[in-house]
């Protein structure tokens, strides 16, 4: 555990990253659900749970939540979703053909495959997806774009990934999805939460 | 409406602000709330609200605003209208304008009530990048109306105290950061001597630095991280960004160094232009120091 503030720490795990991202998953959970005095928030990301406290938090419990975590995350149980697609995005041929297939065959590979929600993070609704295989991580893009339409569905490094709304973004496009990932009229305002399993339909 | 502010002129950027929406980081979305929440909370104190009452966050160019109803005010951290650090009553139909003075950069307007706008994920705050909260998600415009809330107390005799930008470079105190051993020592060396320019380019995401570039970072092994308060990112281009209250919830970059708290609103204070040095602190003298200031802030005062 490392301070990352007069009130910050940074629980972190080593070893395979979706392993170490399952245990922030499970620290986080079990700290939401806690609702110590002085708890602010508790942020999963690839291998570390940052941990924010405020007047009154008492961090002494944080190293053992470190050492060891709970095996499953209190809270609401995950969900399962279904997305579905349209694969008309800019990037879909050179994706393809630098995983090594022709189109067809690598949306077919793509839908097969189930993704589990690591973390959010970079604009509000925005999920890292694990479960692409290594053959299918592919680098961002040498220069980001100025806009990348709302729901776009993308690839990066090990994740697969669909943009909530219209950002700029550096990830490889593939299609586009009419699902709203975060809508604040939504109850809940957010179509993913960590833990959560996705399959892409076209 | 029996109690409002109508926005003659919007300034530059007037956002409505609380202490942020924390507890949403899981989900992606950022704290957002006062970049000063020193000035925040002195602010609401002195016209006898809760200290996390909504109020105006304003920059660079104050706004001209109109009261409905007699309202009372309150304006801290720089130096913007006619009586900074002060209770100023504003009668019904009456406007007040918070130009700008010398140096001034950023305050809190804090009118007696609070700012009534509908909560949002349990926050009146505006979360500019994400246009939601506040007043309709987005800046103040000319001709808005904003509703004003019943007073819950009375405004308080005396004035609120914040530190003001020294002549020089401003001095930060800051603790080594999570990726602080990511650094060469000639790296570390460079940034905690160096002077760094403040840009511009500077938001309520974060404050851009530049100054002698600490080399070029190669971030791709980094994993993407959780982002606390007042980290000090280095871009690949080797130079400073001070995370603030509406940072990103996550992010790949090293961070070199955590500023303290209590230092966050003065930085907050300085103009673009103006350059900063960071002074090493350890994490237990900013605890300290973090809770001597809390003690004085509750006070009414913060120096």
């Amino acid at each position: 555990m490392k301070p990352a503030g007069e009130r910050a720490w940074l629980l972190e795990w080593a070893g395979d990253e979706s392993a170490a991202n399952g245990k922030a998953r499970a620290a986080a959970a079990a700290l939401r659900a806690a609702k110590a005095p002085g708890f602010l928030d508790a942020v999963p990301s690839a291998r570390t749970c940052l941990v924010l406290g405020g007047p009154g938090f008492d961090a002494s419990g944080l190293p053992a939540l470190e050492a060891d975590p709970p095996a499953s995350a209190p809270g609401p149980p995950p969900r399962a979703h279904e997305l579905r697609f349209t694969p008309d995005g800019p990037d879909l041929d050179e994706i393809a053909s630098r995983c090594g297939l022709p189109p067809e065959s690598f949306l077919r590979a793509f839908t097969d495959l189930t993704f589990t929600v690591g973390f959010l993070g970079f604009t509000p609704g925005f999920a890292y997806l694990y479960g692409l295989p290594p053959a299918f991580h592919l680098p961002r893009r040498p220069s980001p774009r100025t806009a990348v339409p709302a729901g776009s569905v993308a690839l990066a490094g090990p994740y697969a990934g669909v943009y909530p709304g219209a950002t700029p973004g550096g990830w490889n496009l593939l299609g586009t999805t009419a699902q709203r990932l975060f809508d604040l009229r939504g109850d809940p305002p957010f179509l993913f939460s960590p833990g959560d399993t996705v399959r892409f339909a076209l | 409406m029996t109690r409002g502010l109508v926005v003659v002129e919007p300034g530059l950027l007037t956002t409505v602000q609380d202490l942020g929406r924390p507890g949403w980081g899981a989900w992606g979305v950022p704290a957002s709330g006062a970049l000063d929440a020193e000035a925040l909370r002195l602010a609401n104190r002195l016209v006898g609200n809760p200290e996390g009452a909504a109020a105006l966050e304003i920059t660079l160019s104050g706004p001209v605003l109109k009261a409905i109803g007699d309202l009372v005010v309150a304006v801290v951290g720089g130096p913007f209208g006619p009586a900074p650090g002060e209770v100023v009553p504003i009668p019904d139909g009456k406007t007040l304008a918070l130009a700008a003075g010398p140096g001034a950069v950023r305050a809190v307007v804090a009118v007696t009530g609070g700012i009534d706008v509908p909560k949002v994920l349990g926050s009146r705050s505006t979360c500019v990048s994400a246009r939601f909260g506040g007043f309709q998600g987005r800046r103040l415009q000319k001709g808005d109306i904003l509703a004003v809330g019943e007073p819950a107390g009375r405004p308080l005799p005396g004035r609120a105290n914040v530190a003001r930008p020294p002549l020089g470079d401003v001095v930060l105190r800051a603790m080594p950061g999570p990726q602080e051993d990511f650094f060469d020592k000639e790296a570390r060396a460079a940034f905690w001597s160096g002077a760094w320019r403040i840009l511009a380019e500077s938001n309520r995401m974060g404050i851009r630095l530049r100054g002698e570039s600490l080399g070029f970072i190669e971030t791709a092994a980094l994993a993407s991280e959780g982002t606390a308060p007042g980290a000090v990112q280095i871009t690949a281009e080797g130079q400073p960004i001070v995370l603030l209250a509406e940072r990103p919830t996550s992010g790949g970059y090293p961070k070199i160094a955590t500023v303290a708290e209590v230092d966050l609103g003065l930085l907050a204070r300085t103009a673009p232009g103006r350059a900063v040095r960071f002074e090493r602190i350890s994490v237990d003298e900013a605890r300290r120091i973090l809770a001597e200031r809390e003690a004085s802030v509750r006070a009414g005062s913060a120096r």
